[in-house]
Formats: C-alpha cells, structure tokens, sequence
C-alpha cells in the first residue's frame, strides 16, 4: 500500500520542529521556568516565511542557493529513513553512505554561505563545523557498519527496521555502544550541548549559529526547517537501532514517533545538565565515539 | 548462547571500557575511579568464570580482590593524590586523543594474538584472553607514555590487573594461597609506591618523572 | 629429627630479626644487632647447606619447601654475602651515626628491612611451589626499595624509583611466564591435584607440557627474572640503584640478589630443557642476551667516572658471563656456578672498598679520587686487588672461572660468541685499569680529617676476601667440585661429573 510508504517522510515533515519545542520546554522545566509553547517553533516558522529578505552586497548567488539546497537535500533524506518497521521509500545496498553524504551535501553549502558572506565571524565558525565533521562521519559510519553486520543488510531499511527482542539478548552490547556513539554524533551534528550551545550569540563560543547569522526571512526559515527535519531523521535513526518492534505497524510507528519524543526530552535533560565543553575537548568526545564505534565493529567481526 | 556467555561477554566489554577511559582521561582523579571500578569488574569477573559452583575459597578470594583493589587501592592513591595537590596529568608523549584512536586498533591485534594461542579454554568466551593482553599493553602504555609518577603506579595497577584476567582465563590450579600472596604483593607494592611518590614530592616539589634525569650515563 | 623443620627455622628467624630490630634503643646497637644476628643465621644456614648435601634433597610443608644441590649451593653464597656486608654495616655508618644523619628511626627502618630481604631471598631458594619462588622475588624488589634510599637525596630517590617501576614490571611479566607454565600443564594437572604448579612434579612430567605455551611461558621468565637480573637490554634500573644505595646494600645487590634471579631462570631452564622441540630455547636466549649484556657492560664502563657505578656495569658484564656460560653445555654450566661465587665475593669487597673510600674522599668521582693506597692502604689496596680480580687478572679464581667458560666455548664450537667475550674483556679490562691506577696511585688531595685506622674487621674482611679469590684460582677443592658438578646437574639434566674435567 502506498500510504504506507509516505506515512514516514509526511510524519517527519510535519512533526520536526515539535522537537525543538520539546527540547526548550524540558530545559525551562529543569530552569523552574514555564518556557515557550510547543508549537513555538511552528509560529517561528510561519513567522519568517511571510518576511522579507535582507541580502548584504558581498553575497553572490551562492548566498541565496545555500537554504534552499539544504532544505531540498534534507527532504529528499527522508525519502531513505525507514521507522517503525515500514520501509522506506527508496532502499537500495549501500543508501546509509548515500544517507551520510546529503548531509554532508547540506553541510557544504551551509559552510559555502558562511563563507561567501566574507566576513571571518562565519569563517571561524565555518572551519570548526567542518573539523567536527569530520571526527563525526567516521563514528557514523563505522557504527552502522557494525550494525549493518549483524544485521547481514546494506541497506538503512534492512538495518533498522528489523530490531527485535531477540537480536536484542543476542548481541545488546553492540547496540549499545553504537547507540551510545550515535549519541554523541547526534549531539554534535545538531549542534547541541556540549558540543556547541543552540542559545549562544557571543562571539568565541558559537559554532553553528555562527554560521547563519547572515541569513534572514525565508532564508532563515528554510534553514531552521532543514534543521528541524535532520535532528528528525536522526533520531529515527538512532531509535531504530535501539527501539524493537513487534510486526503490527499501528503500533511500531506510533512506538516510534514516541521513542523519537522520549530522546528529544532526554536531549534536553543533558543539555540542561552539562555546560558545554571547552572547544579542545570536543574533538576529545568526538574520538571516544569514535573509539566505542571501531570496539563495536570489532566485536561484530570477532 | 547461554546467559552467564552475555554475562561474562557485558562484564568484559566494561572492562575494555574502563581501559578507554584510563587511556583518554587526563584527570588523575577519575582515572583512580575508573580503576576502581576495573577492581570491581574483576572481582566479579572471577567469579563469573568458574565453571559450575564457585567454593567458598573463591567467593573469598572474589570479596577480596573487590575490598583491595576496589576500595583500599583507590583509597591509598587518593589520599597520596591530595598530600601532592596535584589533580591533572601534565601533557603525556602520547596525546590522549591519538591513545583513543590507537586502542581499538591494539585490540585488534590483542584479538588476533588471543586467537594464536591456542590456550586450555576452561572459560565461557573467547574474548578473556585477547582482553588480558589488551589491559597489559594499555597499562605498560600508561607507565610509559604519562609523565607524573602517579599515572606510572596506575598503569602498574592496570598491568596487573590484566594479568589477573588471563590467570583466570587459562584453567590454572594455583591454590588460592598462592592468589592472595599475590594480592598481598600488589598491595605492598601499592603501599609503597605510594610513600616513595610522597617523598619525591618532599624532596623534588614536583612528581614529574618526566624531570628526574640527573642519573645519565 | 625432621629435617625439614631447618627449612623452617631459616625462613622465620629472619623475620623475628626484623621486628626485633624494630625495638632496639640506639643506631649503634641496631647495626650490631644486625651483624651479630646475621652471623647466627649464617651458620645455620651453613648447616642447613650441609645436611642438604648430605641427604641429597630436603622436603618440607608438604612438598612446598624445597632444598637440593643447586639451593643449598646459593644458600652457601647468600650466607656468605650477607655475613660479610652486616660485618662491614657494623663499622660503614659510624662516621654518619656520629654526625647524627644516620638516626635511630632510619637505623630500625635499615635493619628491618635488611633482615626482611634476607627472609625474602630465603623464601625464594626454598620455594618448591614456583607460584611462591615468584612472591619471594617481587617482595625482595619492594622490600630493597626503601634500602636505597637510605639517605634522601634527589638522586637515591630517582635510582629508587626507577628501580622500583622496571623491577615491578618485569616481575609482572614473569608473573605472566608463570601463569603460562601453569597452563601448559593441562595435560596432566590432574595428577597434581590443586597442589599449585611444584617444580619437582613439574620435573617428572616436563614432557608433557605443551611446547608452545611452555616456550612462550619461558621466553616471559626470562624477560622478567632478566631484568632483575641485570640483562640487558632491562639493566637500566642497575646502575642508578647500585650507584645511590649504601655500600652494604650495593653489595647484597650484585653479590646476590642479581645472582637470585639467576637462580629462578636456572629453575626453569632445567624444566624447558626437557619439553620436546624446546631444547635450544634456553641456549639460543642466553647466547643472545649474555652476549648484549657483555657488550653493553664494556660500551659504558668506558666513559664511567663514578666508582660505583663502574662495579654496577661491571656486575652486568659478569651476569653476561656466568649467562653465556650456561649456554655452553656441561663444563659451561659447572664453570658459571663457579663463577657466581667468585662474582660474589669479588664484588662485594669492591662495594666494600668503594664505599669506605667514598666516605674518605666525599665523593665517588673518579677524578677526584686520587692516591688511595697512600691515603688508606687497607681499602685502597683492597679496591686495587678486587678490580684486578674482577678483569679476570689469574691467578684470581675469576681468571679460573673466565678460562673455564672459554674453554667450554670452544668445546661447543662457539666462536663467535667467544669473540665477542673476549673483545669485551680485553676493552674492560683497559678502561677498568686505567681506571684503577688513576684512583689508587698517584697523590692523594688534601682531605680535611684524617681517615683513622682500619679496624681488625675491615682488616679481616679485604684479607678472607681476597684469600679466598687466590685460593680458588690456585686450587680448588674436592668438594667444591663435587658440589658445583651436582648442581650443575640439575640444570643440566645429565650426569656433569663424567664431561667435566677439573684440574
């Protein structure tokens, strides 16, 4: 059935930017605030696109080619992210590096824009975004590898989506550590504490707002959206690495849309938690996932 | 495979992180906690691998490597750790982010020696040995790549730890007399160690053995 | 009478002698405790040594003390070394007592732990078991520790801790070696019965061992037990430690802790021996190390200008020696016995002489040390007749000892090996003498007290010392051969007296 298939990419469409709202109201819950409402996001949303743009004089077409490329690349992931025991809609040996590299896609022109606003402001944060980056893939990927081992599947539909309690007893600890590794990836890519603080505009300690401080209405929208449906995608993934399932699909999708709102709360317990890490020592917590996803891949092999 | 096989399999992955942590960490504080916790792990892990039920004999001498190395070890260095005033390692040899990306690789050659043995398995898994020698190498790295001689007396602790790990991994019968003297001898050694750093720092005002080479030649 | 209650009484009566040492009322008395309490425990250790030759072996605690020829042979040179430096002790710190930096509390805390080595070394030649052999020599590293840094300075405890790490850490590797010997014995563990691994039962079955855990097993033993041996390349620790430790301590070190280690690879050498496809195992590594060890002694005595830390390269180039000795069969075997001893004796009267002419001069710098035989002809000539021995001078018995290992070298067609024996001695001996004369000739510096007389039994020590070194080269007598051809036996696991010829 064909709604089975867009049932996955429509729900992470809609839904994205609730996770921000869940993610602020457990922090102003840890702070003894009320905190913003949780649709905040959705209003902040509608907000831009109905505003003008501001361009600066030194920006090229590229400026304006950036949010758009991003939030397209981002939407065309989530046509390769199964969750809750569906398939996705496209699944062939080898989507995971496909999967990877639209990030990494997304990412370069992020940094293009950054960096075509001339100022070194964003080029600074521009530089730190890629070193992370680059610590960050190789956890990524040697992580699903590992699971796609176990898993005997090339593909992110294979891997994911066929997590039950018996794999479980089977090799847990595996799960865990590459759980745990995709944790930290998670954390970093979406520029989370404490890898970098989504609240902060002061001038050292910004990595990723840095770079989009240049970009204004519709832009800023798209970008906003593009992130929203990224920490999406990856919380399906993490979830469909940890979360079984149970062959009923009502029931699997709706465990997962709730697993992926129980890791949104729970980001926001660590964020409140843990201030964000001097800069020398990211690339430190980088290595360790780097570290937990090479150990899981070698007792897979073993 | 059986549960006790998950069991020992959980305990000893652990074990392989608390080596991480040791390797990465410039904090000598959480590295006196990390072993700690290692002490523990092999305590249990003396157990665990006992095929059928485990005598009283190595119950005790279970409480007792849990009591030393978990509790009165710790406890002696972190009392030696505050006479120096001393809380962090001074940059080491070998930065802490390459020892991180290096260790897995030296498991997989630990792994791949494990499987050359051809050892009398009297244990429930296969990764016991390659993990003993793994915490041999982690702590001869420890006492050769660190500079403070204090991380020298953890990476000794480690390297003994490990050791312990393959006597439990091979079918040994050394009685269990012969286990505390041995236990015996790690603890003087710690004991020691412990008041030898305390008069260096006395003497030197610094535990940098890094800086103690006025003996050449 | 059981005889196996002697194994007994020279275990404990050392550690009674160490909490008694804890009670004693004044420095002085603490170091007349110590030699006089050593000298009892000599005897009977002499005793113990006797009975064992006479009744061939000695069991005692069911099977877990364990005395034959080749123990009750390095029971002798312990007794031997250490009676000798307790009587030196006894006069050595007066000079630091009267100054009142030898105190009461480092008084008690040097006997206790003096007679707390000599427990330990006792254990290690008692030990049947070889799991408590290996207990016995990780408690003399630590135990010997604090022995170096007697006096505190920034350069006793750096050689103090640097000792104490590479010695740590070799024994965990001989641990490691252990374990693995332990392990090899699957195949016949049974009939041990969770007795732990003894090495006479090892013995009799030391064909069964599985060759390749018992190689590895090996290969870990003698990497460990070298390197409190003094091998290289693990001799590092050797030199800082001999060089900053008080002279009685210097000599217990080379004169017998290093030769203790020795004794736990000879244990072991006659079991792999014996395990099939590992006969030249033990040959092949001693070659390799005895000869790095030779080599490496010489590179470094030759740019020396500490006195003491001359004798500590030389006890490395001596374990270099009695190391390749072992490897050359038979004749080799009984000739590196032979050669433990006279290393001993020789030794220790060097680290005798040196640390009385340290304390003459204040300093152990070769430069500064000029014309000792004017200034104390009783040390310096003993310092000259102990070096010259040490080169191997004849008719000293280490000349005797050095022809027997070339000897046996040649007998094994080793000639590479003697090479480079020879070449290391001749360069030795040039850099030793040169050395020597610079010291002992020539005229002494103005010093600002006036050495008094030499005692009876500073007299007494340099003249048995030397004696007896002239003695042995000259002649050597029945029983020493007999002993020195049983204990050869036993490492060699054939019958030595038909293959050795002795003049």
């Amino acid at each position: 059935m064909h709604i089975e298939k867009i049932i996955n990419p429509l729900l992470s469409l809609v839904l994205a930017p609730l996770l921000f709202g869940i993610i602020n109201r457990t922090k102003a819950l840890f702070a003894g605030r009320t905190g913003q409402p949780l649709l905040q996001s959705y209003y902040d949303l509608w907000k831009l696109f109905r505003k003008g743009a501001v361009y600066s004089k030194t920006t090229s077409w590229v400026f304006r080619l950036g949010p758009i490329v991003g939030l397209s690349v981002v939407i065309a992931a989530t046509a390769l992210v199964p969750s809750g025991g569906l398939p996705a809609i496209i699944a062939f040996d080898g989507d995971v590096i496909l999967f990877a590299y639209l990030f990494g896609l997304m990412r370069f022109f992020t940094v293009l824009t950054a960096l075509d606003t001339g100022s070194s402001f964003e080029g600074m944060g521009a530089s730190r975004e890629v070193m992370f980056s680059a610590l960050t893939e190789p956890a990524f990927l040697v992580g699903l590898a590992a699971i796609s081992k176990q898993t005997h599947s090339l593909s992110l539909t294979g891997m994911l989506a066929v997590a039950d309690t018996a794999l479980w007893s089977h090799i847990g600890p595996v799960q865990l550590l590459v759980a745990f590794s995709v944790f930290i990836v998670f954390l970093a890519e979406n520029s989370r504490m404490p890898v970098d603080d989504p609240n902060t505009h002061l001038e050292l300690t910004m990595i990723h707002e840095v770079m989009v401080l240049d970009n204004s209405g519709a832009d800023l929208g798209f970008i906003t959206y593009a992130a929203a449906i990224k920490m999406w995608l990856l919380s399906t993934v993490l979830v469909g690495i940890l979360v079984p399932h149970n062959g009923n699909a009502w029931i699997d999708i709706s465990t997962a849309v709730a697993a992926v709102f129980i890791l949104a709360v729970l980001v926001g317990v660590v964020e409140s938690s843990m201030a964000r890490l001097k800069l020398l020592h990211v690339p430190q917590i980088l290595l360790i996932a780097n570290a937990l996803s090479i150990l899981a891949l070698i007792l897979v092999l073993r | 495979m059986s549960f006790m096989t998950n069991l020992v399999d959980t305990v000893i992955i652990l074990f392989i992180l608390t080596n991480f942590m040791l390797l990465g960490s410039s904090s000598l504080r959480r590295c006196i906690r990390v072993i700690a916790l290692q002490g523990i792990l092999l305590g249990i892990l003396a157990i665990l691998m006992e095929n059928g039920t485990p005598t009283i004999h190595l119950i005790l001498l279970s409480a007792a490597i849990i009591c030393l190395k978990g509790i009165i070890f710790p406890f002696l260095l972190i009392r030696t750790l505050r006479d120096l005033n001393v809380q962090h390692e001074v940059e080491p040899f070998v930065g802490y982010g390459t020892s991180l990306v290096l260790s897995p690789l030296v498991l997989v050659v630990c792994i791949w020696l494990g499987s050359q043995l051809s050892l009398p398995m009297g244990v429930t898994s296969s990764l016991v040995a390659p993990v003993a020698f793994f915490t041999i190498t982690c702590g001869l790295f420890l006492i050769v790549s660190r500079k403070k001689a204090l991380t020298q007396v953890l990476g000794y602790l480690v390297l003994e730890n490990g050791i312990y790990v393959f006597g439990a991994s091979i079918a040994t019968i050394q009685p269990v007399l012969v286990e505390l003297g041995i236990l015996l001898d790690a603890f003087v050694a710690v004991f020691v160690m412990g008041i030898a750093i305390y008069h260096i720092n006395r003497e030197f005002e610094h535990t940098d053995v890094d800086r103690l080479n006025r003996l050449k030649g | 009478m059981n005889s196996g209650i002697l194994l007994w009484i020279i275990l404990l009566l050392p550690v009674v002698g160490s909490g008694i040492c804890q009670i004693l009322r004044s420095p002085k008395n603490v170091m007349n405790f110590v030699c006089f309490g050593m000298a009892l425990i000599g005897i009977l250790e002499v005793v113990t040594a006797g009975v064992v030759f006479s009744r061939n072996t000695i069991f005692s605690c069911g099977e877990w003390f364990y005395m034959d020829a080749l123990s009750a042979y390095h029971l002798i040179v312990m007794a031997l070394v250490f009676c000798m430096s307790s009587l030196y002790g006894m006069r050595y710190f007066d000079k630091e007592i009267h100054e009142g930096i030898f105190t009461l509390k480092l008084a008690k805390r040097y006997g206790t732990l003096w007679f707390a080595s000599l427990a330990a070394m006792t254990l290690i030649l008692v030990s049947n078991n070889l799991g408590m052999m290996w207990v016995g020599m990780e408690t003399t590293t630590l135990v010997t520790a604090f022995l170096i840094c007697t006096r505190a300075s920034k350069a006793s405890l750096e050689g103090m801790w640097k000792y104490l790490i590479v010695c740590s850490v070799g024994i965990a590797f001989a641990f490691m070696g252990t374990l693995f010997i332990a392990a090899a014995t699957y195949k016949f563990q049974g009939s041990i019965s969770g007795n732990g691994v003894l090495w006479t039962q090892l013995k009799i079955h030391a064909g069964l061992l599985d060759p390749k855990l018992a190689q590895i097993g090996f290969l870990f033993i003698f990497v460990g037990y070298g390197t409190k041996a003094g091998l290289s390349p693990m001799h590092t620790w050797l030199p800082d430690a001999h060089s900053q430790a008080p002279s009685p301590v210097s000599a217990v070190f080379s004169g017998f802790m290093l030769n203790a280690a020795l004794y736990c690879i000879m244990r072991y050498t006659s079991l792999i021996k014996l395990v099939p496809g590992n006969e030249n195992l033990s040959r092949n590594l001693f070659l390799i190390f005895g000869t790095l060890s030779i080599a490496i002694a010489a590179a470094f005595i030759l740019s020396q200008h500490d006195l003491k830390r001359l004798l500590a390269y030389s006890s490395v180039e001596h374990i270099g020696i009695i190391t390749i000795g072992m490897a050359m069969g038979p004749l080799g075997t009984f000739a590196a016995l032979f050669h433990t001893l006279n290393q001993s004796i020789c030794k220790s009267l060097g680290f005798f002489c040196a640390g009385r002419l340290g304390q003459i001069y204040g300093s152990y710098d070769m430069r500064v040390m000029t014309g000792a035989l004017r200034l104390s002809p009783l040390w310096g000539g003993g310092l000259l007749g102990s070096l010259l021995a040490l080169i191997g001078i004849a008719p000293f018995a280490l000349f005797m000892s050095e022809l027997l290992i070339v000897k046996a070298a040649i007998a094994t067609n080793l000639i590479w090996v003697l090479v480079v024996f020879l070449l290391g001695s001749c360069i030795i001996f040039a850099a030793v003498l040169k050395h020597v004369i610079s010291v002992v000739y020539g005229t002494p510096p103005v010093l600002d007290f006036k050495p008094r007389c030499s005692s009876i039994v500073d007299t007494g020590i340099v003249v048995f010392s030397l004696g007896v070194l002239l003695v042995l080269g000259l002649w050597m007598p029945n029983s020493l051969n007999e002993i020195l051809c049983r204990a050869a036996n036993i490492i060699e696991g054939i019958d030595v007296a038909t293959t050795v010829c002795v003049k």
